[in-house]
């Protein structure tokens, strides 16, 4: 068994008695793009929201290349490694394109007050190599057009690609994608997945959340089914679709 | 002509104290009515440090800062984990309580009558005797004030605040430490207030705790909205109009028995005004919206 | 003498109750804090002083009035500034400024109207305090502390048994939820309002009649209820009575040891204590961050 890049192990999580995620446990494997598919309050995005800081469990833990982040902060899991996107798309609004992109890289000298005021020139530095880097994403991804704009003006489907952007400006090692496609034109999905599906290659893994079963079906490596919390099946995308749990699942 | 100079101090004093507080309220979010509590605070400091120390002018501007500092980090932790209007109310609360403790540690404070004869202002062997040295003095403390802010603003420290003041969430997503940012800014702009206070305790060499009061804090909170809350000229045009308009009005013939009373009717006046029709205030790019980080 | 100092503190708390669930209830239903309430409670001191001292009215009338006109001053304020500017998308850090610009406004149109010196009003006959178990209580005192408890029981029924209560109630749980079910939101604030401001006159009317006024009476006040309302649970009637009795008699035992002049920040460290550990209050609902 190879090693394993993140390691969830039995995670519970009750709200006021809905348990939104009962003993769950999967892994993540270096390159790989892992699907989550199910139902609508399965625990998918609790799952997220626990494997990058922003909830803790009450049972169970995470592991990050054997690193336990269960108890970790959120801004301190993407300082290790981890970005992710919102269901709900977050970005800031009243900034421009390539100001959420500068945002999101890491080890800004800027962001600290004494490099502020007594090491101007390496900020300085930083700073003009980020912007070019991030200009190259957005061209590579044609929002380059867009880059001085304030974000609110993009259309979903670039707000979309921007939240995806801006993980990948982060240069973390995983990308939890919180449904990267949905409701989106089918050339944007084209390519945002085509993006998804480069990003093995770059030595990075992702574990995708998403309803749009033919782009599961497309990208990822594997795929997990879950319903009220539990793993209900695992495998390749055509064992987990042609599983009989899963179908049951659905047509309830 | 003294008159003049006397306004123009009164305006960079109040460039200083809403400059400060814009970098809290303003590009980071957090509205804050405890900001005449580290003017306050600094005024004591100085005062007490030249009365009972006879300390240099600089080593007691030093003090007034740290301990302002410290005072604004103690501020900011509540707004950590505290909501955006109940935490209004924290500052409130502090406010409220640096006064009081102005007010009634009379031992140390002098109480409600105040600390007179705090001597001129010292610097490099030079005494500072005339208005006209004062407003040099405080303006080039004005003109450092403001650089500082833009410094921190056009830095990537500051397009973090303004992240932080839309949406917290995201903005811990992308690695940020959101407190330490949090923290730092009351630090900042705490020891900037303190900063102003300690010039006005040399300019009017005599200090009581009325100066210092809540409705001083909801005066300068007024200016940094009226201005422009988050624009970098904003606390300049805020305190040019607010200090000046009451004066305006005093030309025009107005008795000055009821000045004080008309000159809060006009600041809470402006401040509903631009709240119905422009909350960003005459230059700002913030007003107060909703946050993403709400439930 | 520890038996004092209790009675009084029950007479501040039934005070800051009053002014509290005034505040509470404009808080729950229009979604932000109306600093402005505080000077309400001013107005029906000053309308029942205007009333009663300048236009030569009995106080059986001028109370009343006062009652009417602070309630119909508050449904003023909804409607020409509030109202208006929750419609156009003000959030409550927007009206909770505009509200802090009302007060200032008002406090100050009446310190011209009247002055700034202390004003008194009273019932007209010198008052012997009576007797209660070896504190003395003065009558008013004791029709503080009376209405107080009967006004709290009667809006803790008013919003658990009519259908405007109700109404409100769902209103505060779920805004979004409740406009969709036919509640009219603008209505329920304004009469929230209307209800809150009265309350609110009337402690201002009483508290005149105890101590005496001054335009800056209701800063303090409205400090007050505030924090009886954060450690009470602005969602229940009988948290902000217990946090307005906590208060009431931790200012007057505590002023016994360290002085009156601590007074204010005993309620607002109490306040701390409370944001620091337990933030929704004795029993209300959470204010802390909202996760993801």
């Amino acid at each position: 068994m190879s090693h394993r890049v993140l390691e969830v192990k039995r995670l519970g999580k009750n709200f006021d008695g809905i348990k939104a995620l009962a003993d769950f446990s999967c892994s993540l494997q270096p390159e790989e793009i892992l699907g989550l598919i199910g139902p609508n309050g399965a625990g998918k995005t609790t799952l997220f929201n626990v494997a990058s800081g922003f909830i803790a469990p009450d049972t169970g833990k995470i592991l990050f290349n054997n690193n336990d982040i269960t108890s970790a902060p959120p801004h301190r899991i993407t300082r290790l490694g981890i970005s992710r996107t919102f269901q709900n798309l977050r970005f800031i609004r009243q900034i421009s394109v390539l100001d959420n992109v500068l945002l999101s890289f890491q080890d800004q000298p800027g962001e600290k007050l004494r490099n502020v005021f007594f090491n101007w020139p390496q900020c300085r530095e930083q700073e003009n190599s980020n912007r070019k880097e991030a200009m190259t994403l957005l061209e590579e991804t044609g929002l380059s057009h867009k880059a001085g704009d304030p974000a609110e003006g993009l259309s979903y489907g670039q707000q979309k690609l921007l939240s995806l952007v801006c993980c990948l400006a982060t240069r973390s090692e995983v990308l939890l994608l919180d449904e990267p496609v949905a409701g989106i034109a089918p050339e944007r999905i084209d390519q945002i997945l085509r993006i998804i599906r480069s990003l093995p290659e770059q030595g990075k893994s992702v574990i995708l959340i998403e309803h749009n079963l033919d782009a599961v079906m497309q990208v990822c490596d594997r795929v997990i089914f879950m319903d009220a919390g539990r793993k209900v099946s695992e495998g390749t995308p055509e064992e987990v679709r042609n599983d009989p749990r899963v179908i049951e699942a659905y047509i309830d | 002509m003294e008159y003049l100079i006397h306004i123009l101090i009164l305006i960079c004093l109040y460039t200083i104290l809403s400059a400060s507080l814009n970098l809290i309220a303003g590009y980071t979010g957090l509205l804050s009515i405890a900001h005449a509590a580290f003017y306050g605070v600094g005024a004591y400091v100085a005062a007490l440090m030249a009365l009972h120390l006879q300390s240099s002018f600089l080593l007691n501007i030093i003090c007034a800062i740290v301990l302002s500092g410290l005072l604004g980090a103690l501020v900011g932790i509540p707004s950590l984990r505290i909501r955006d209007d109940y935490f209004v109310i924290v500052t409130f609360a502090f406010q409220v309580i640096t006064f009081s403790i102005l007010n009634n540690w009379v031992s140390f404070t002098g109480g409600p009558m105040g600390l007179p004869g705090i001597p001129q202002p010292e610097l490099f062997g030079l005494k500072i005797s005339s208005h006209l040295g004062f407003l040099a003095l405080i303006g080039f403390f004005c003109v450092v004030t403001l650089l500082i802010t833009r410094q921190i603003v056009l830095s990537p420290f500051g397009r973090v605040l303004k992240a932080i003041r839309e949406d917290e969430v995201f903005t811990q997503a992308a690695g940020k430490n959101v407190a330490t940012f949090k923290v730092l800014v009351f630090v900042i702009g705490a020891g900037m207030a303190s900063l102003a206070g300690v010039m006005y305790a040399y300019y009017i060499s005599f200090i009581d705790p009325t100066s210092f009061t809540v409705m001083e804090s909801i005066f300068i909170i007024s200016i940094v909205i009226i201005g422009g809350a988050g624009s970098f000229w904003g606390p300049v045009v805020g305190a040019i109009v607010l200090v000046l308009l009451p004066e305006l009005l005093r030309f025009v013939g107005m008795p000055s028995s009821i000045a004080a009373n008309i000159r809060q009717i006009l600041y809470g006046g402006l401040l509903v005004a631009f709240m119905m029709w422009r909350p960003r205030g005459f230059l700002g790019e913030y007003a107060f919206q909703n946050k993403e980080a709400r439930e | 003498m520890l038996w004092q100092l209790i009675i009084n503190g029950i007479i501040a708390g039934a005070g800051y109750a009053l002014v509290g669930i005034g505040f509470a209830l404009i808080y729950n239903v229009g979604r932000f804090f109306h600093f402005a309430h505080g000077i309400l409670f001013t107005v029906g001191a000053y309308t029942a002083f205007l009333c009663n001292q300048l236009l030569g009215l009995p106080l059986f009338l001028s109370v009343p009035v006062a009652i009417a006109v602070t309630a119909a001053s508050g449904c003023l304020l909804n409607l020409v500034i509030l109202g208006p500017i929750t419609r156009r998308g003000g959030s409550p850090l927007v009206l909770l400024l505009a509200s802090l610009g009302l007060y200032i406004v008002i406090q100050n149109v009446i310190s011209l109207c009247f002055g700034d010196d202390i004003k008194t009003l009273s019932l007209g006959t010198i008052e012997k305090g009576l007797d209660f178990f070896g504190a003395r209580v003065t009558p008013v005192q004791i029709s503080i502390v009376i209405s107080s408890a009967m006004l709290l029981i009667a809006v803790a029924l008013f919003l658990r048994t009519t259908g405007l209560g109700k109404a409100m109630r769902a209103v505060s749980s779920n805004a979004a939820l409740a406009e969709v079910c036919g509640i009219s939101s603008r209505r329920l604030v304004l009469y929230a309002f209307g209800i809150g401001s009265a309350l609110a006159g009337i402690a201002g009317v009483l508290a005149a009649l105890d101590v005496n006024m001054t335009p800056t009476m209701g800063l303090n006040a409205l400090m007050m209820g505030i924090v009886a309302v954060i450690i009470g649970g602005s969602q229940s009637v009988s948290g902000i009575a217990l946090g307005a009795l906590l208060i009431g008699l931790a200012q007057h035992v505590g002023a016994w040891k360290i002085g009156t002049q601590w007074q204010d920040s005993i309620a607002f460290i109490i306040l701390f204590i409370f944001l620091l550990l337990r933030p929704e209050g004795f029993l209300g609902k959470k204010i802390r961050k909202a996760a993801v």
